[in-house]
């Protein structure tokens, strides 16, 4: 079937300027943040103790060793608790990756903290909340969108934060 | 979403991501637990066959030459048979035979797995299902009675902000090296290059969605005027300068 010819519908206004300050592609380096990253497990509420050696928040410990196995959590499997992966370097800079969990379930995943280099993408990526997992943010601009499309979170970093902080909430 | 319909949503982390299950409707609980539960392995499924960063995988090993096609499971054949027609399809803009490391299906997977989950929920009596795989999405149905779901799609330079808001029949792709760690493989140039900042592709199935969105993503607007000519499929394009571009039926929600 052939159609009419391919219109042109508009232009997404200030997007040149923002994307031209990209455009020099950046070096992916996987290897989590050494310092500041010792995965930070909270429990709330922890209402719950089990048996085995329960670690509490404040039990965090700073360590060179990003293996989630370093942190415990406690061994309840209700109540709401959240974790936040390690800062790994992304893309633009770096971030981590917040996940909260009631019981086994994933409730929320959201930026724990990001940071990226004085690039002023930051002003707008500060106010991340997953916009595929948080379409509200979104629909609040548009009313009645049910679902986002193109907020591909794929990317090797936020895999690495995203993994080890669902590790440490034994998921 | 101010309408009095009974949501439910399921977060399953899985394939590197997270995938976003939305059920409209009043269901049964048992009832959408089991499918959830089927969906939830058959995701699963797919990641423990096709991951290429699992080197266990049976994907992996037939990449490493450890293994015939024929020693794999029965759906690796099947996904590269549909890996070929999406190439066709895409006159070769979308060919997973081109990437360096052996062949690698993923444009084409995480779609495609998406698209057989959403088949979980079928029986159920729901208004409507959506299945969001990072942005990737297959739905069948709408949010209620009648109604038709949207979807906005995000601006490849902030993706807390919508470029546009479509009508969602069926499947819906975006493609775009914003939020990627990695540029797309032209595979007629060989080198990592993407000729627009975004590009959707709605249709019925979230698999050839996928592909195309890759496909259009490395070709530009050549490969908008490849899609036109295809029944079912529709595209939008946005240039590194903001404008936009799209094929005449792509559904936008006009306000």
């Amino acid at each position: 079937m052939k159609r009419s010819p391919i219109v042109a519908v508009g232009t997404v206004v200030g997007l040149a300027s923002v994307l031209s300050f990209h455009s020099t592609p950046v070096k992916l380096n996987l290897s989590p943040v050494a310092s500041s990253s010792s995965p930070a497990t909270t429990t709330t509420p922890s209402t719950t103790t089990t048996a085995g050696s329960t670690t509490g928040p404040t039990s965090a410990t700073t360590t060179t060793s990003l293996a989630p196995t370093t942190t415990t959590t406690t061994a309840s499997v209700t109540g709401v608790h959240t974790a936040t992966g390690p800062l790994v370097n992304y893309y633009y800079g770096q971030l981590s990756v917040k996940v909260t969990a009631n019981g086994k379930k994933i409730t929320a995943v959201t930026i724990g903290s990001i940071s990226d280099g004085g690039n002023p993408r930051s002003v707008s990526i500060d106010q991340y909340a997953i916009p595929i997992l948080e379409p509200e943010v979104l629909a609040a601009q548009s009313s009645s969108i049910q679902s986002v499309s193109g907020a591909s979170y794929t990317s090797a970093g936020f895999q690495m934060s995203l993994q080890y902080a669902l590790k440490s909430l034994h998921i | 979403m101010s309408d009095v319909v009974t949501t439910t949503r399921r977060l399953i982390e899985v394939m590197g991501t997270v995938v976003t299950i939305d059920l409209f409707g009043e269901v049964d609980p048992a009832q959408t637990d089991a499918a959830l539960e089927r969906v939830e392995k058959s995701l699963h499924d797919v990641d423990r066959v096709f991951s290429t960063y699992k080197p266990t995988s049976a994907l992996s090993r037939l990449r490493r030459g450890e293994v015939a096609l024929g020693e794999t499971p029965p759906e690796v054949a099947d996904v590269l048979d549909l890996c070929q027609r999406a190439k066709t399809l895409s006159a070769g803009w979308f060919d997973p035979w081109s990437l360096p490391g052996g062949v690698d299906p993923t444009g084409f997977v995480k779609g495609w797995a998406a698209q057989r989950a959403l088949d979980e929920l079928r029986e159920l009596p729901l208004f409507g299902a959506i299945v969001n795989a990072a942005g990737d999405i297959a739905s069948f149905g709408g949010p209620a009675p009648g109604v038709v779901f949207r979807t906005g799609i995000v601006r490849p330079d902030d993706p807390q902000r919508l470029a546009a808001v479509v009508q969602l029949h069926g499947a819906l792709a975006t493609s775009g090296e914003t939020q990627r760690g990695a540029h797309l493989y032209n595979p007629f140039s060989h080198e990592y290059f993407t000729a627009v900042a975004s590009a959707s592709v709605a249709g019925p199935d979230l698999g050839v969605c996928d592909a195309l969105a890759t496909a259009l993503s490395v070709g530009g607007h050549d490969v908008l005027a490849l899609i036109d000519q295809l029944d079912g499929y529709d595209a939008m394009t946005i240039d590194a300068d903001g404008s936009m571009r799209a094929t005449p039926s792509f559904a936008f929600v006009r306000n």
